[in-house]
């Protein structure tokens, strides 16, 4: 197995071209690992114990407590259309499977770029960035919270804020990911033929070209675990009712009190102002 | 130019006699293997040390493959026969001449002796940045060389260019993809029979292949149907010097003319593009239309229509919009 | 195709892969077969591959015999200059671009830079060496060049030779333009073209009387 392909460059000197695309199948097969892992930790070792639900505070909650706005669910879906699209344009010419890809790579590309920044903006100054934050509180939280799954004593966390830890975990490693993939995306099409802008190969040199088409194939390829333990979760059982949020915007009132901390998140109704 | 070296990197060298024998080697030492049929482009690749095969397979001992055989519907044409039969065999001067043209246009008399019809259309591309080694996206790397804004670029393509601008130089495969020609190739699966035109494959599909052989697989044999025999044919090539050189740009064109009506029509160009490029739009404006001046003119007009030139080869566009005319216009 | 590291001094027929194999498929039953039996290591020999090639072989040069020692890799134009002697094919650019290294070959003009060697095995090949008889009688086309001069330094006049003795068997009628075509696939760095197409008519001339 190869970490890096090298090539070589017009002075004869070993050049960096790319990641070996051997890293595809370990990142895949990563995925598919951590996916039967994970099933069988949770049908085979975790003792759930039920938690009871405080059904006076079911009370005064919402029925349909709001999750994510329109705004938020486009987002989401445009991300993952183009996601996809740009995981199965890079890799299926990879494993053998040819089209012309370029094309429809790069405007997914532009695409997921777009999306991306709308997202940025609207988080930063419409949602806020602190329900993703993570602190000292919320390492202890998931402490105490592995350790009950397992039988030990511990003392009982919170519940969740809007996102669970896991949840801000996987978005902060997808931001990082991303966003490189973006940067070193946006730098290759100076590589090819696009409509935006006239090719220039020499705007860096070899050697850094390498670095980028290395960064963008590593993160492209991480993608590709982060993207089926996402999916995975996504599919789960006791979690689709997460995924019905990210498509209808709400989730019942039971959900929420079973899950959420009003301190962390307070409930708001579906189909009121202020919806975020 | 490429550094010479006194000799070629060390290969094992098989010479099997027959097709079944030549598959299991392929199959055996499958991306380890270089088929070799007259070798006169593998051995530019071997002695610039470029490619450095461990094995090369030489299909030369293959009588099966040699020869021009007359079948039910027209030709078979052993893909291991050298180009000088093909523009010697009388059947093909008489019915087909327009491959017979394009053969004898090719190199010159020693590579026709021995260069093969299925290696002249199963070459590489002569982009040089490519040939000197450089590892560019035909070599598996991530840069092109040749389209940079300070690249020689004079012989590149001006259509159907994706990253790579290389253009496919052979002269006999427009001529076979006009004549309707098919390819017979075995690979492991068996026996695949395919048009010419599709035998070619362009960058954005792969962009590190000319054709659609994988490593094992073999071009056994080409045949072309009787379909166009004794049309009017055009075989025309432009080129820097009258003999060796490729083809900066060629068009081989049939027509079948009833009157001054042109009843179809034929029109494929190659070294423009990174593979033989029929123009079908062209064929279609043709068909039905009068075979004079007008109709030539437009023809020319639509062949060029989409061309896109880099920075040196300009020229390209007016060149092929002029052969693709002159194929046209009747005969002075 | 991968750019893949050469194998200096490859083995006839038994390929790296296949040895591997051999030695992984035999694996077991070796380790404890070389304890019972001595010379048990049979087990290793390979069938010779289809169509593997010999270094030691017998090529047919001037009509004769010569039994010499070929790498898989080397050129016809190699072998003739530096293993047979026959200096007088002349290599120019050893890329089929010049002509020099022009050949017989089953009396068809090629170039001897660019076939190899193993490639002539069973056929006969023809120098500039084998074409005055036995009795030192040149051949009608180097007395055409005695008689008109045809060259300055002749460096390519080897080549043009067989080239022209080639062509001449097949095209004993050639006009200038014939002849200009036929032996397009030669260069003359001297550019002597017009006096060398002279001379090759004189030639085409004295081959008809001969
Ligand atoms: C100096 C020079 C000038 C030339 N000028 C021209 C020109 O003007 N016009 C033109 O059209 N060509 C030209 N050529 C190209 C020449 O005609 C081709 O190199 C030749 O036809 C290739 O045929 P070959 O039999 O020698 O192929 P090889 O070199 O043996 O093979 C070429 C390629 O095709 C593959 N291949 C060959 N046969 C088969 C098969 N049966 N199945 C699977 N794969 C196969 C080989 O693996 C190799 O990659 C020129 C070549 C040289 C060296
Ligand atoms: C999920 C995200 C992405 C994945 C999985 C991905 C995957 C890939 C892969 C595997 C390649 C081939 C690289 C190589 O040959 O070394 C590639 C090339 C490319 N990617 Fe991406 N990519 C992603 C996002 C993007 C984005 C966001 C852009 C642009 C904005 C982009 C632009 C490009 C371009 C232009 C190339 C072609 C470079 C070339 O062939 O030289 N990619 N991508
Ligand atoms: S045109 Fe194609 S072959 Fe030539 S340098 Fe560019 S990628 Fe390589
Ligand atoms: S040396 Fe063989 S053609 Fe030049
Ligand atoms: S006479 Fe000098 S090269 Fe021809």
């Amino acid at each position: 197995m190869n970490f890096l392909t090298w090539g070589t460059d017009p002075w004869g000197q070993e050049v960096l071209i790319r990641i070996s695309w051997d890293l595809l199948y370990v990142a895949s097969a990563l995925g598919i690992l951590f996916v039967g892992a994970h099933a069988v930790w949770l049908a085979f070792f975790v003792k759930e114990e039920a938690q009871p639900i405080d059904e006076a505070a079911l009370a005064g909650v919402p029925e349909k407590v709001a999750r994510h706005s329109l705004a938020s669910r486009v987002f989401h879906w445009v991300m993952a259309a183009s996601m996809l699209a740009l995981l199965l344009t890079g890799f299926l010419p990879v494993i053998g499977i040819q089209f012309p890809w370029v094309t429809i790579h790069w405007v997914a590309g532009v695409v997921l770029t777009l999306s991306v920044v709308y997202h940025t903006i609207h988080a930063t100054f419409w949602l806020g960035l602190s329900a993703m934050l993570v602190g000292p509180k919320d390492i202890s939280d998931a402490t105490s919270r592995f350790k009950r799954s397992v039988g030990q004593d511990a003392p009982a966390p919170r519940k969740h804020g809007k996102y669970p830890l896991e949840n801000r975990l996987y978005h902060h490693v997808i931001t990082l990911t991303g966003g490189l993939v973006i940067v070193t995306g946006i730098l290759m099409m100076f590589r090819i033929d696009t409509p935006l802008w006239a090719r220039d190969p020499y705007i860096f040199t070899d050697p850094t070209w390498g670095m980028i088409y290395v960064v963008h194939g590593l993160s492209a390829v991480s993608l590709v675990t982060l993207v089926i333990a996402h999916v995975y979760f996504g599919i789960r059982p006791e979690k689709r009712w997460i995924t019905w949020s990210m498509i209808l915007g709400w989730i019942d009132r039971r959900h929420y009190v079973e899950h959420h901390d009003p301190e962390q998140w307070a409930a708001r109704s579906e189909g009121s102002s202020g919806q975020r | 130019m490429a550094v010479i070296r006194d000799m070629m990197s060390a290969f094992e060298l098989f010479q099997p006699a027959n097709v079944e024998d030549a598959a299991a080697l392929l199959r055996e030492h499958g991306e380890q293997a270089w088929v070799m049929a007259g070798g006169l482009d593998s051995f530019d690749w071997f002695k610039d040390r470029v490619k450095r095969p461990s094995v090369v397979v030489d299909l030369g001992g293959i009588d099966a493959l040699k020869g021009i055989e007359s079948t039910a519907d027209g030709l078979e044409i052993g893909a291991m026969t050298p180009l000088t039969d093909i523009v010697r065999h009388p059947d093909i001067r008489e019915r087909y001449g327009l491959l017979q043209q394009a053969a004898e246009l090719v190199a010159s008399p020693q590579i026709r002796n021995q260069g093969t019809i299925g290696g002249n259309n199963s070459q590489d591309t002569r982009c040089w940045y490519y040939r000197d080694g450089w590892t560019c996206y035909r070599a598996g790397g991530n840069i092109c060389y040749a389209d940079t804004p300070t690249s020689m670029n004079r012989e590149h393509a001006i259509f159907g260019a994706d990253r790579c601008v290389a253009v496919n130089p052979s002269d006999t495969a427009p001529a076979l993809i006009a004549l309707d020609a098919q390819m017979v190739v075995q690979t492991a699966g068996g026996e695949r029979v395919m048009d010419a035109a599709d035998y070619f494959i362009g960058p954005s599909i792969d962009i590190t292949r000319m054709t659609v052989l994988e490593p094992g697989d073999l071009l056994a044999a080409v045949r072309i149907p009787s379909t166009w025999a004794g049309a009017t044919f055009y075989f025309e090539k432009v080129r820097d010097r009258q003999v060796w050189d490729f083809p900066l740009v060629n068009v081989a064109t049939a027509l079948r003319v009833s009157g001054s009506t042109i009843e179809d029509a034929r029109v494929v160009v190659n070294g423009v593009a990174p593979y033989p490029m029929r123009l079908t739009a062209v064929e279609g404006a043709l068909r039905g239309g009068s075979r004079d001046e007008a109709t030539a003119e437009r023809a020319g007009e639509l062949a060029v229509r989409g061309a896109r030139a880099l920075r040196h080869n300009g020229y390209k566009i007016p060149l092929m919009r002029n052969l693709v005319k002159r194929s046209i216009r009747a005969e002075a | 195709m991968a750019d893949i590291e050469i194998t200096e001094a490859a083995d006839p027929g038994v390929s790296r892969r296949n040895f591997i194999k051999g030695v992984i498929a035999a694996g077991a039953a070796v380790g404890s077969a070389n304890y019972m039996f001595r010379g048990a290591g049979s087990i290793f020999a390979q069938p010779t591959s289809p169509g593997a090639v010999e270094r030691l072989i017998t090529i047919t040069v001037n009509g004769q015999q010569r039994r010499v020692d070929v790498m898989r890799q080397e050129t016809l134009a190699t072998t003739l200059r530096y293993k047979l002697g026959l200096t007088g094919t002349k290599i120019g650019c050893d890329r089929s671009e010049c002509g020099a290294c022009t050949v017989l070959i089953d009396e068809v003009p090629h170039y001897s830079c660019s076939i190899l060697t193993h490639s002539v095995r069973g056929r006969s090949v023809r120098t500039i060496e084998g074409l005055a008889a036995e009795d030192g009688t040149l051949h009608p086309v180097q007395q055409a060049i005695v008689n008109e001069q045809g060259f300055q330094c002749a460096f390519c006049m080897s080549g043009y030779v067989m080239a022209a003795v080639g062509y001449l068997q097949d095209n004993p009628n050639p006009s200038r333009a014939d002849l200009a075509h036929g032996l397009s696939g030669n260069l003359c760095r001297c550019a002597d073209y017009n006096k060398i197409l002279n001379t090759m008519e004189q030639a085409a001339e004295n081959m008809r009387q001969a």
